[in-house]
Parts: C-alpha cells; structure tokens; sequence
C-alpha cells in the first residue's frame, strides 16, 4: 500500500493541477511543493520502517491485470530501490523547490509535470512486473518531453528531439526483449523470472535501452544538448535521478536474469564504459561551458557505476549503489549551482566567468564543497563509492582498476578547472559586480543536499551496511 | 583514554564548523583563537595521552578505538577507527604543537587580510585532516586524512585567489598529489585481495603469508604506497609542486610545507614498514629517490632568490634526508629528524615571514640586505634556526642529522653511498643556508629596504614573535632527546612500533660525525667567502659554469618536461576529441539519420511522376506478369 | 446454337480490348484515352455476354449491366475533368498534366 502511495501521490497531485481551476499560477506551484515535501517526508517514514535486515521485497503490492499473460500490478521494495526511492524524492524536492523559487512561465504546469516524473520514476524503480516496468520507463519520457521542449533553452527542439528519438529506440528494443522473456518464460513476474535467461539477444534488448539512458558510451549523443538546454531544476532531475533508472535496470533486471550472456558480454560492456569514464573525464577538462563540465562529468561518474555494476560481486554493486545516491545529489547540487550562476551573470560560458569568490563566500563555500565532494576527495563519499567500485573491478581484471586510478587524476583536473574558473582570480565580463551571494531560498534548496552528502562521507555505512542484504 | 583520542581529533573540526557557521558574526581575531585555541586543546589531549601511554608497560602501548563502522562492502569492513600508540602519538604532538605555535602567529601575520576567517577555518581544516591522518587505524582512513590534507593544501595555497599565480599551484599541488593518491589505492587493491582487511593490525600480521616475502604482489604494494609518499612529500619525481605552493602566505608555508603535510609521506613509510620491509628492493628505491632529491633541491636552492623558495628547497632536501633514513631501516633517526626538522624549519619560515612582512610582502633577497641591524631579534631567530638546519652542534639539527648518518654507514654499500650523499648534502646545506642568512642580513641595506622596511616598536606583533621564541628554544633543546651513545629516547620511544637499526658506535660514529661536522662548516666558510660581503665572486663563478646556472635556474627543467609530457598531450587529446569525436560523431549522428532517410524517400518519390500514362503501363505489366505467373503455376 | 461459335465473340472482344489498352497507352488526348477506355469496358462487357448466353446463365449479362453503369458514371466524370482543365485553357496533352507529382 504504501509503495502504491508513493508512486501514485505525485501523479495525483498533477492530475489535480492540470484539472482544478486554480487561483493563481502560484497557488499550484505552493500545492506541487507542499506535495514534494510530503512525499519526501512519506519515504522517510517508509524507511524508518524499513526491515533492513530481512532479504526480499517489502511493502508489496500485488493486483491482476492480464491473467492470461500473468500481468500484474505488483510493486514492492528492496533495500537498494528503497534507497534509489529516497534519491528520488530528495532530488525532486530539490528541484521543485528551485523551481518555484526562480519563478518559471506557468509555473503550476510545470512543478506538476515534475511532480509526474517522480511518480513515474518511483514506479520505475518499485515495479515488479515487467509490463508495468516498461509503462513507468515510457512514462518517464513524456512529462521531460514537455520539460525540455517547452522550458528549455534556444536549442531546446533538437535536444528534445535527440533525446527522444535515443530513448524510444533504445525503449522499443527492450519492449520487443520483455515480450520474448514474458512469453518465453510464462510470466512477467520479475520476482519469478531470476537466473533462467539464457537468450543473448534478449539480453542485449534490454542492455540497448540501458545503454542509452545511463547513457554508456558511446551511446550518449543525446546527453550534452539535453544537460544543456534544459532548465537547471529539470537537468537536475535528469542527471541526478533519471540516469539511475537505467544503472537500476542493469543490477536489477538484465544482469539477475541472464546471468549467462551478462557473463559473456561483461568484457566488451566494461571496455565501453572504461572507454567512457576516461573520455568523460577528459571531455569535462575541456569543455567550455559550466554545464558541459557537469554533463561529461555526469557521463563519466554514470560509467564509473557501470563498471561496478558490471563487476557483479559485493564491492562492486556495494560501490556503485553508493556511488548512484552520491552522484545523484552531487549532480542536482552542481546543476542548480550552475541555475544560481546562470541568473546571475546569463551565461555558462568559462571564458566570461570568474572572481566570483570575492564578495560571495556562500555561493564560494558550496560550489568549493560540492566540487571537491565530487571529484571524490579521500575522505568524501564519493570516494568511499569509487574505492569499492574500483576494488570490485579489481578482481575481475587489474587492468580496469588502473584505468579507474587514472581517472581520479582527471577528476581532480577537470573539477579544480571548473572551481577556478568560476571562482577564482579576477571577474569575467559576465559578472556584474552587483551579482549576490546565495539567497536564503537557494542555500535552503541546495545545503539539505550537501548537508546529506557530508553526513554520507561521515558514515557511508548508513547506506552500504544497509543494501544488497541477502544477496552477497 | 578514547575520549582524550577523539576530542583531540575532532576539536579542529568543531573549530571549522563553527567559524563557516558563525561567518560575519564573530570578529576575525577571534576566528583565529578560535582556530588556535582549538588545537591547543587537541595538543593538551594528545600530552594527556602522551602521559598515559608512558605509565603502562610498553608491550601494552596500542589502543584501537571504532565506534562506528565507516564502509563495508560484503566480507569487506572498515571501521572509523583510531590508533593511539606511540607513534601516533609522536607525530600528533608535532602536528598539535608546532601547529598551535604557527596558527597563533598566523593570527597577527594575517591581521587585516580580507578574508582572514577563511583562513583559519581552513588551518583548523588542515589540523583536522593531519591528525586523522597519524591517527588512523586503518589505510583506507589513513588514505581519508591523506586526501583531506591535499585539500587543506590546495585551499591554503590558492587563499589569495585573485592571483593567477596562486591559482595554478593550488591545482598543481592537488594533482600531483592525486597522482600519489592514484598509486595508494591500487596498493590498497591489493591488499584487500590478498588479505581481506585493510586494519593495520590485520594486514602487517597477514601480510607475510598473503603477500610473500619479495614477491611481486609485495613490490607492487610497496611501490603504490612509495608513489603516494614521493608525491606528498615532494620527493624526485613527483616534487614540482612544492616550490609553487610558496604562492601560499608564510604560516601556511610553516605549518604544511614544512613541519607537517610534507612529513607525511614519511609517516607513511614507516607506519606501512612491515610491508616495505617485504619488498627491499622498493624500500631501498626510498632511500635511492630521497638521495636523489637531497642533492637536487641543495643544489637549486643554490640560485634561488626568494627567500621563501630557499627555504621551500631545503624542506625537500630536509626530508630527502629522512627518506633515506627510512630507505634503510632507520625509522627512529628519521622520525627524530622529521620532529626537529619541524621545529627549525617552522621557525625559519615563520623569521622569514617576519622580515617580509617587516618589509610589506617582498620576498626576493635581492632586494634585501642588512636586515641584522634593521630586525635584531628577527636576525637571531633566523641564525639559530639557520644553525640548526646546518646541523652545528648544539643545536638539534646536528643531533637528528647525525644520527640518520650514523645509521646508514654500517648498512653494505648503498649505506656508505647514500652516506657520501648526506655528507654532500650537509655541505650544501651549509652553503645555501648561509648564503640566505648572509645576503638578506649582513651586507649594506638594499635601497629598497630603505624605503619600504617599517618599524614598530617591536619587530612584530606579539602574537607573531613569542611563537616564534618558543620554536627558537626548542631548536636549541630538542636535539637532547638523542645523544649518540648516551641515550635515544626517540628511538626507544617508537620501538614497540617499529623497529629501527642500530646506529654506528666507536670510531665509525666518531668519524661520520667528524664528517658531517666538517662538511657543514665547509658549506658556511665558503658562504662565508662569497657572500658575506657584496662582491663579484658569485658573479664570477657562474660566469664560469653558465650550463650549470642556467640548469639550476630552471630547475633542471622538471616543470617544463611534466607539462610536455603529460598536462599538454592530455589537453590536446581532450581538446581533440571535443572538435573531432564528440562535435561530428556523436552529437550529430540522428543528424545523419534523419538526412539519410530523407534521401531515401526523395529517391522513392521520383517513381511518382505524375504522368498517367506511366502509371497506366506499370499498371498494364503487372496486371500481365501477374497473369503469366497464375497461368504458369495453376 | 444459332450464330458463329463462341470463339468468335471472344476474339473480337480481344480485339476490341487490345484496340482500346492500345489507344489508352498511345494517345495524348484525354478525350480519345476515354473513348478508348470505354472501347475496353465494352470488349469487357461482350465477353461477359457472349459467356452468359454459352453457359445459359444470366449471371453475366447482369454483370455487363453492372458494367455500363459504371463506364456512364466514369465517363461523366472524366469528361467533367476534361471540361473542366480545358476552361483553364490548358492544353489537353496528358504528358503536360503532371501537377500530381511526387
């Protein structure tokens, strides 16, 4: 019931805004936060709740939908979802907060469509039926259609053509995969169907859409234009949360269930993300604008997962799972601080920015802790989550490892570059003296990020002690 | 006893907190109390400590301590865990007292600075993360404390960030050490396949076993800790950096390029020493690089004109010293040399900062000259940490250095090699010392110093000069801890931990220290030659070797080899793959897509002519060819 | 059986069919294309009777029937096409009349 509630709250919150005559344009947006914040507050009760020690799903939910096909409402929670779950929300809050904060055109409209990717995303990741979990995956894309297309930037029609025509091809590939795996098998009951696949092509269906969304290299062709004319709140989303989806159906679906071809295809799949970690990296060095650096960098972090993911043994999965909730909040972080720099001097390009440092030692203070955090300073999260990722894949080849120590090197380059040359020495030709500091509202949307990800570098344990119980 | 470890450790943080939390609302002195008096409580913790790790018998010194479990990973699990024995608790006493001594005079160097609170934030940072460096007890936390004192580094360099200058040393420091940082947790790999842990106690028992004695599991641990080492101590290769972060102010110079962050690399040596010893071969290649280096950074620091890059090339030479002690078993000696080396060199930077804060930030000795008359009190700090550094009996300098040299010459020929380097080390060290006191201090005033130098009615503030006095005076003292033949307290005091050689006795010792002796007032007499009164002779001399000047200026051109052989190729390579790879391939790849089906479909439009008769006869040959086929197959 | 065999009706009928496809495919002016057409349903529709009445079945003069309402009401609405582009005063060629094109 609970899950239910949890993926059906913030589609009944939009339907409500897209239906009720409202007062005003604001009015909704009050309403699209209230509901952000409550299903926030609703998963922490769900996770206090939580039996962290039991193996196997909680909070199910079980209906009929096709008996003749054995298609079912099911959802329900593991450890690592509820988890991913928890991301969700967080991140979304953030955004929605942001959103209402920076005051978009339509505002109802669009915190209530942002409202419809949670629940579709939460649906994604409590799904238990393959059926339902293609209905979410597509589910996902059209309220981002919108997003990106409407509010986005000049570039804002190709990104979200780009973006689209990737996903659905990926998408369509992996719905021909789940027909052949429910009409093989008998069933689409994922909690029936671990372990027996043997079909390699039936894997690489649902590898292609993973592929696409995490996005593994080199099938990232969509993601710079999408990080890049998005609004800051709906990158946020994209890149901290949506881009889990895909890492999530790796560990939980393609790799579970054909463990056979997985085995087969570890080498090749670990050669394409390797490939992009370090061209990621180096991409981020070079790149000329502040979103292109979180984008590479996004592009990088979501194949070093990969590569834990594609270790498949504790470490790995430990690290990566670790390392999905960092970046996620890591991410939201950097796009929103890029939001806040964006208002303040209209633009993102490197070359016009910096001494941002002087006069603003807040926006200085969390761009300098979210960066470091992000480049996985020893001692930090992120670097708990890269170490067991690493020391994962170390067993399965040393050579993965190295590639891996290289791009701690990258990373501290590409990150430091970002931070001086937003920050530092004298102010770029966009930055009007009179830019401010953080508001109040953009620290009280930004810091709970933070304030997580340093509880997180404290005490990584809170979330790897509580994961995978069962299973390794 | 835990108490004591973990407010120690967490004191400078509580201090950090609060000073970013509290922000405009408390006065900048009072940041830097704030900052100071936080370590000043983890010193007077760590002496607690020190007092009752001494009333228990010294099989009984180690105490581990996990309160909470910080990572774990299937089998795999770290705890947050801290090692109270004797040699943490040696380094947490430097770390705690120098760094109080240094964050106090920091508070009147950095008077009026614009952003003085984030300074001390960020010393209370670095105390923070040194201390849980020394007193981790495990290597991944240990690996924590190494990242976050990078981090500490990169922020206290780039603190006057308005400088192009300062920005670029700031990075270069953070990613050399990344680099160092890179090798350590391959090394790390390999011990947790090997032995499942990463705790100290349970790795150095297991290790034996799981690694084998010589094998090439056990070198390459060896060389991924020995990488990570190099780099935060600025040993060849990984030393560029050091001589940049001088971009940073004077007590950061003191505190992290001196006495403490670059030490570290040291610590680490002889922490993982078990594993090193397993892999001689690596552990003698210390040595061989601190040689390397001892003799490299005397030499540079021979051409140098600012006063603080002198310094900053000593502190590399300094710890090449200790490297070599290490390199060859000498844990004791080096770690005794690391502690007076943290006295001395402290006090010659914090002298330093007095005179170029006495003449408004200059800091090219060219510029200087008869600063003895001008800052009496200033000068006499500066001679005696001078005469430490030189190693001239009875200062402690001469105690520390003997006795690694001391160690090293009953060790087969690599000791008695690296031995004749040390020896030429303290030549060096003499010359390029002295030449730094004598032109700076003796000599005539420099126009400049006329016109700039200001003075109070004391030298400086008194925050920044009884620091100052307390470092003098335990450059005189501390050397007593060790008195060949007499007593060794230090290396006594480390032996449960760690084992160290025995150190020449008789004749041998007698004759190093004849040696050394020697050799250091040989470096100051021909100092004295050349620069104690203004001349030509300098001039001379290198007018006679103008390869080796020129080398030596540019620093044998290790920054320029670095950058053509790794920042550039890197750069082009990424700037590459932007233009050529991500711009055309990927970004634009539906592009083609879509052009591509376009065309297909002009092709098949042309069929539609819009001619009726054309389409007439298509009609008419199908409808026959259609027939023939039914006739045919019917 | 009165009158020639049945082989008779059936090549005049080809004949008159091959005459008109003939006509259709040469000739440029919708008019004698109609016409020509018309020529085709005809031979079509003699065929039909000429089976109907060997067969003794009425089945296919009611096609034949069928037929030539069809051809009147294809003729109406090609000759209305034909007044019709003619009072634009275009030239009545079908290789001109190429506007439908893709």
């Amino acid at each position: 019931m609970i899950t239910t509630i949890l993926i059906l709250l913030p589609i009944a919150a939009a339907l409500a805004i897209w239906i009720f005559p409202w007062r005003s344009q604001r009015a909704a947006g009050s309403f699209a936060l209230l509901v952000a914040l409550a299903e926030l507050a609703l998963w922490v009760g769900t996770a206090l709740n939580f039996d962290f020690g039991a193996t196997g799903l909680q909070a199910e939910a079980d209906v009929t939908w096709f008996s003749d096909l054995d298609v079912a409402y099911q959802v329900g929670l593991y450890d690592y979802s509820l988890w991913l779950i928890g991301l969700t929300a967080v991140v979304t809050a953030a955004a929605v907060g942001y959103g209402f904060w920076s005051g978009r055109e339509r505002l109802g409209v669009y915190l209530s469509l942002l409202l419809f990717l949670e629940g579709a995303t939460i649906g994604v990741f409590a799904a238990q039926d393959l059926v339902l979990f293609y209905v979410f995956w597509e589910a996902m894309l059209i309220p981002l259609y919108v997003l990106i297309g409407v509010w986005g930037g000049p570039g804002r029609l190709g990104a979200t053509y780009k973006f689209v025509a990737y996903t659905v091809a990926g998408s369509l590939l992996m719905l021909v995969a789940i027909i052949a795996t429910g009409l093989d098998a008998g069933t689409f009951d994922m909690t029936q169907l671990g372990g027996q696949g043997t079909s390699t092509w039936i894997f690489l269906g649902f590898a292609a859409a993973f592929a696409v969304k995490a996005p593994l290299w080199p099938f990232h062709g969509w993601l710079p234009d999408a990080y890049r004319e998005s609004p800051p709140e709906v990158a946020a989303v994209l890149s901290g949360v949506i881009s889990k989806t895909a890492a999530y159906g790796f560990l939980a679906i393609a790799i579970p269930f054909f463990p056979g071809p997985a085995e087969d295809w570890r080498t090749p799949l670990l050669v394409l993300a390797s490939i992009g970690l370090v061209y990621g990296s180096l991409l981020a060095f070079r790149a000329p604008d502040v979103r292109g650096v979180i984008a590479y960098s996004s592009l990088a972090q979501m194949n070093l997962i990969l590569i834990g993911i594609f270790a498949v043994n504790a470490s790995g999965y430990t690290g990566a799972l670790l390392q999905m909730v960092n970046h996620g909040l890591i991410s939201a972080a950097l796009f929103l601080l890029a939001g806040a720099i964006e208002r303040r001097t209209s633009t993102g390009e490197l070359s016009l920015l910096g001494g941002m440092a002087r006069g603003r030692p807040v926006l200085a203070t969390i761009l300098i802790t979210t960066g470091v955090i992000a480049l996985a300073v020893p001692g930090s999260t992120a670097f708990a989550a890269e170490f067991l990722v690493l020391n994962g894949i170390f067993d399965i080849g040393w050579g993965w490892a190295v590639v891996g120590a290289v791009a701690i090197v990258l990373a501290a380059m590409y990150m430091l570059r970002l931070i001086s040359a937003v920050l530092h020495q004298e102010p770029g030709s966009a930055v009007p003296a009179e830019a401010l500091d953080l508001r109040p509202a953009e620290v009280g949307v930004i810091a709970p990020l933070v304030a997580v990800l340093l509880v997180l570098s404290f005490w990584p344990a809170a979330i790897t002690e509580r994961v995978f119980g069962g299973i390794f | 006893m835990d108490v004591l470890a973990w407010t120690a450790l967490f004191s400078p943080a509580v201090a950090v907190v609060a000073i970013a939390l509290l922000g405009e609302r408390i006065d900048r002195r009072s940041a830097g109390l704030l900052a100071s008096g936080a370590t000043f409580l983890s010193f007077v913790c760590t002496a607690a400590l020190f007092f009752q790790l001494l009333g228990r018998e010294p099989e009984n010194r180690s105490i581990l301590s996990t309160p909470w479990t910080w990572l774990t990973a299937g089998d795999l699990k770290i705890g947050a865990s801290v090692l109270i024995d004797p040699l943490s608790v040696f380094m947490m006493l430097v770390v705690t007292g120098v760094g109080f001594l240094i964050l106090v005079y920091a508070i009147g160097y950095m008077d009026g600075d614009d952003e003085e609170r984030r300074y001390h934030a960020y010393k209370a940072l670095f105390i923070f993360s040194m201390l849980l460096l020394v007193m981790a007890g495990n290597l991944l936390l240990l690996l924590a404390g190494w990242g976050m004192v990078g981090l500490s580094s990169y922020l206290l360099i780039n603190y006057w960030h308005q400088r192009r200058a300062a920005v670029e040393a700031g990075k270069k420091a953070f990613v050399m050490n990344a680099v160092g940082d890179a090798t350590f947790v391959l090394a790390l790999f390999i011990l947790v396949q090997q032995t499942g842990s990463l705790d100290f106690s349970t790795v150095f028992a297991a290790a034996p076993d799981a690694l084998g004695d010589g094998s090439t599991l056990a070198v390459l641990v060896a060389l991924g800790l020995l990488g990570g080492a190099v780099a935060k101590s600025a040993q060849v290769p990984l030393h560029t950096w050091l001589p940049d972060a001088m971009e940073g102010p004077t007590p950061v110079s003191a505190l992290i390029h001196a006495a403490t962050m670059v030490t570290a690399g040291v610590y680490l040596i002889v922490r993982t020493s078990p594993l090193f010893e397993l892999a001689i071969d690596v552990q003698e290649l210390a040595g061989i690089l601190g040689a390397v280096t001892l003799l490299m950074a005397g030499l540079i620091a021979l051409v140098q004109t600012d006063i603080k890059r002198v310094i900053a090339y000593s502190t590399m030479s300094q710890i090449g010293y200790m490297f070599v002690g290490v390199g060859l078993g000498a844990y004791g000696a080096s770690m005794f040399h690391l502690m007076t080396h943290a006295f001395f060199k402290a006090l010659l930077f914090m002298a330093a900062g007095l005179v170029i804060h006495a003449l408004s930030g200059e800091q090219d000795i060219r510029k200087m000259g008869g600063l003895a008359r001008e800052l009496p009190w200033t000068y006499r700090a500066f001679l005696v940490g001078a005469l430490a550094l030189a190693a001239i009996p009875p200062f402690a300098g001469f105690f520390s250095k003997d006795a690694i040299l001391s160690s090293l010459i009953d060790q087969g020929s690599l000791g008695w090699i690296l031995w004749g380097v040390g020896i030429v080390g303290a030549f060096l060290t003499g010359l390029y010392t002295f030449r730094l006191l004598f032109i700076v201090f003796f000599g005539e005033p420099d126009p400049y110093v006329r016109e700039h130098l200001h003075r109070e009615r004391f030298e400086g503030p008194l925050s920044m000069m009884w620091p100052v006095g307390v470092l003098a005076v335990l450059s005189i003292v501390a050397g007593f801890l060790q008195v060949p033949e007499q007593w060794h307290l230090v290396t006594e005091w480390l032996d449960p931990v760690v084992e160290s050689v025995p150190e020449a006795t008789g004749g041998l010792a007698l004759f190093s220290i004849l040696a050394s002796l020697g050799a250091a007032t040989g470096g100051i007499a021909v100092a004295w030659a050349l620069y104690r009164r203004p001349g030509d002779r300098p001039a001379a001399i290198r007018a006679r070797l103008p390869w080796a000047a020129n080398a030596l200026e540019h620093k044998l051109w290790w920054d320029e080899a670095y950058d053509a052989l790794f920042y550039r190729p890197a750069s082009q390579v990424a700037t590459w793959l932007l233009g050529r790879i991500e711009g055309p391939i990927v970004l634009r790849s539906l592009g083609g897509l879509g052009t591509g089906v376009r065309d297909v479909s002009d092709r098949v439009a042309a069929a539609q002519t819009g001619r009726v008769r054309g389409y007439v006869l298509a009609l008419a040959v199908g409808l026959a060819v259609l027939a023939i086929v039914f006739l045919v197959v019917a | 059986m009165l009158g020639p065999g049945i082989a008779a009706y059936l090549i005049l009928s080809v004949v008159l069919f091959a005459t008109g496809a003939f006509g259709v495919l040469i000739r440029r002016s919708p008019l004698i294309i109609l016409l020509a057409l018309e020529l085709m349903l005809n031979a079509g529709n003699l065929a039909l009777i000429a089976f109907a009445r060997q067969l003794g079945n009425a089945d296919g003069q009611i096609f034949a029937l069928t037929v030539m309402v069809v051809a009147a009401a294809e003729a109406v609405l090609g000759l209305g096409l034909i007044v019709a582009v003619s009072r634009k005063r275009v030239e009545l060629d079908v290789d001109r009349l190429t506007s439908l094109r893709g």
